[in-house]
């Protein structure tokens, strides 16, 4: 699911990398106030699990086999702040050391892997983790980790005019669909085991519901959705999307093809990539905007 | 393992190991930046961008096989999405994903193979990028060959018992990760205390402080310049 230099066009690469400094820095903030100083070997430790994680296989079926990909893992176990910051921590070693995914993609690759993955990972954990429906919430949080980072991933591609036709979007879904449930499969049963060595690993999500939290995971959810909605349908979905909406400018916004690039500095298209840019860090600030809001109001009460 | 090379290859003691890694940092940034955005004649333009890492690698006496055979890692990927751009009917896109993404790969390199990652993450964190994450990703690197290493013996311990095939696998692989997470848990709690006993401050102390230099400067200014100056020529030219 890392996306590599050289895949994005350039308004979804530039834009994501200014919506990623702000939501890594809220995340780090927020699990620093968690998670003092003195627990970063904590952190570093359980970033390197997951890395060693990947070579323990899970046989599937027959000769097939998946591994622990870990984001909804850790946000039951370590909270999702800090379970964001191992991800990040993971993701800039993975880009920097092993080649694995790009520098200037690595804005794309943490909103996708290590904020809106994790946040979606914990989402059902938050809300259904003291009912008696929390294995299946815990089942549920791994295969939305992994389905909506993928999605995203995806839905970034198309945006940039990667062609697609519908039967490689199809057999990718596809492909994600497994690796998504594999991955539920494998969260719940490690979470199980772990639990059986020692309950207090699994952290009980807090008592106090904080608003803020639910919509963010929730809008999280919900971009994945928009995503699975330009995937499915693409590249006709985002033609229909500008007529029906009266906004034909959508159109031409999202799947400027390379041409458009040579007018880069005459100005329109430029201006319009840029506003494109700019919508989508304004709905990361919103997002963060309002969390931090709720935080405030949790902290008061 | 990967990570033996590139560490023995980042000790170097070229001219280019000597740089503050922020210059070497910026200088990237503007590589990648001006190849991303590029367009035109990308075939010449990526030859000569090639031309110029190889002979930023021979300078800092990298090998340079060896870095262009660790850069192939990318292709992998990048040659299955190559192969969906063209089934697409778009050959030049095709060309450009795979043409970007391994020279991409390849500058990532030849920062990282000439700077040590403590240096690299130290550099960034006097940019600004939080220190909390960076320490964590610091902490990460350590220890990432150590649990690696951990979690090959429960491997191989399952298999000498004739463990992966049989029926209950996936039960049997869930417990296994289990006690490595266990035990990831438990060895960072002792890494904790024994940094206490040390007297940890909460931050890590480098020895001698990075200056960023005169030479710095310049190394910035002309690695900055370059590229830009490569593309344009070329974009010209074509």
């Amino acid at each position: 699911m890392h996306i590599y230099d050289g895949f994005l066009s350039t308004p979804v690469w530039a834009a994501m990398d200014v919506a990623a400094v702000p939501a890594v820095g809220y995340m780090v903030r927020r699990a620093q106030r968690e998670f003092d100083e003195s627990r970063i070997p904590l952190l570093g430790v359980m970033g390197a699990f997951v890395f060693a994680a990947q070579m323990i296989n899970f046989p599937v079926g027959i000769g097939t086999s998946g591994h622990l990909v870990g984001g909804a893992l850790l946000a039951c176990t370590l909270g999702p702040a800090a379970a964001g910051v191992v991800l990040c921590a993971i993701i800039a070693i993975q880009a920097l050391v092993f080649q694995d995914g790009g520098i200037l993609a690595l804005g794309p690759n943490l909103i996708n892997m290590a904020i809106l993955g994790v946040l979606a990972g914990y989402l059902p954990y938050y809300l259904w983790g003291r009912t008696p429906w929390r294995k299946a919430a815990i089942f549920l949080g791994g295969a939305l980790s992994v389905m909506v980072s993928a999605i995203l991933a995806l839905a970034e591609l198309l945006v940039s005019g990667v062609p697609m036709s519908r039967s490689v979007v199809g057999v990718s879904l596809a492909l994600f669909l497994v690796s998504a449930l594999l991955e539920g499969a494998i969260t719940l049963a490690v979470v199980q085991a772990l639990e059986a060595i020692q309950p207090g690993f699994v952290r009980r999500p807090a008592a106090g519901r904080s608003f803020a939290r639910g919509a963010l995971g929730l809008a999280a959810v919900v971009l994945a959705a928009v995503g699975f909605l330009f995937a499915s349908t693409a590249p006709d979905g985002i033609e229909s999307l500008g007529h029906t909406t009266g906004m034909d400018h959508v159109r031409r916004l999202f799947t400027t093809p390379l041409a458009g690039y040579q007018l880069a500095l005459s100005g329109e298209p430029w201006l319009r990539k840029t506003a494109a840019g700019l919508a989508g860090i304004a709905i990361v600030y919103g997002a963060c905007l309002l969390i931090g809001r709720g935080v405030a109001r949790r902290g008061r009460a | 393992m990967h990570h033996v090379v590139l560490e023995r290859w980042s000790r170097g003691a070229s001219p280019l190991h000597r740089r503050d890694p922020r210059s070497k940092f910026a200088a990237l940034l503007v590589f990648l930046v001006v190849l991303a955005t590029a367009h035109r004649a990308l075939p010449l333009l990526a030859a000569a961008f090639l031309l110029l890492l190889a002979a930023t690698l021979l300078w800092a006496r990298v090998p340079l096989a060896g870095a262009l055979r660790r850069a192939a890692l990318v292709l992998p990927f990048t040659l299955l999405a190559g192969a969906v751009c063209w089934l697409g009917g778009d050959p030049a896109r095709a060309l450009s994903v795979v043409l970007k993404s391994y020279l991409s790969a390849l500058a990532v390199l030849t920062v990282v193979s000439t700077t040590p990652l403590p240096l690299l993450l130290r550099g960034l964190e006097l940019v600004g990028a939080p220190r909390f994450l960076l320490m964590v990703a610091q902490f990460l690197y350590r220890y990432l060959f150590v649990i690696s290493e951990e979690a090959q013996h429960m491997r191989s311990a399952a298999a000498s018992r004739g463990f992966a095939r049989r029926s209950g696998g996936f039960r049997a692989a869930a417990g296994a990760l289990a006690v490595l997470f266990a035990r990831s848990y438990a060895r960072a709690a002792e890494i904790h205390r024994a940094m206490l006993a040390r007297a940890f401050p909460g931050r890590f102390h480098t020895l001698g402080a990075l200056r960023f230099r005169a030479a710095d400067a310049a190394f910035l200014a002309l690695a900055a310049l370059a590229p830009a100056l490569i593309r344009a020529a070329i974009e010209r030219l074509a």
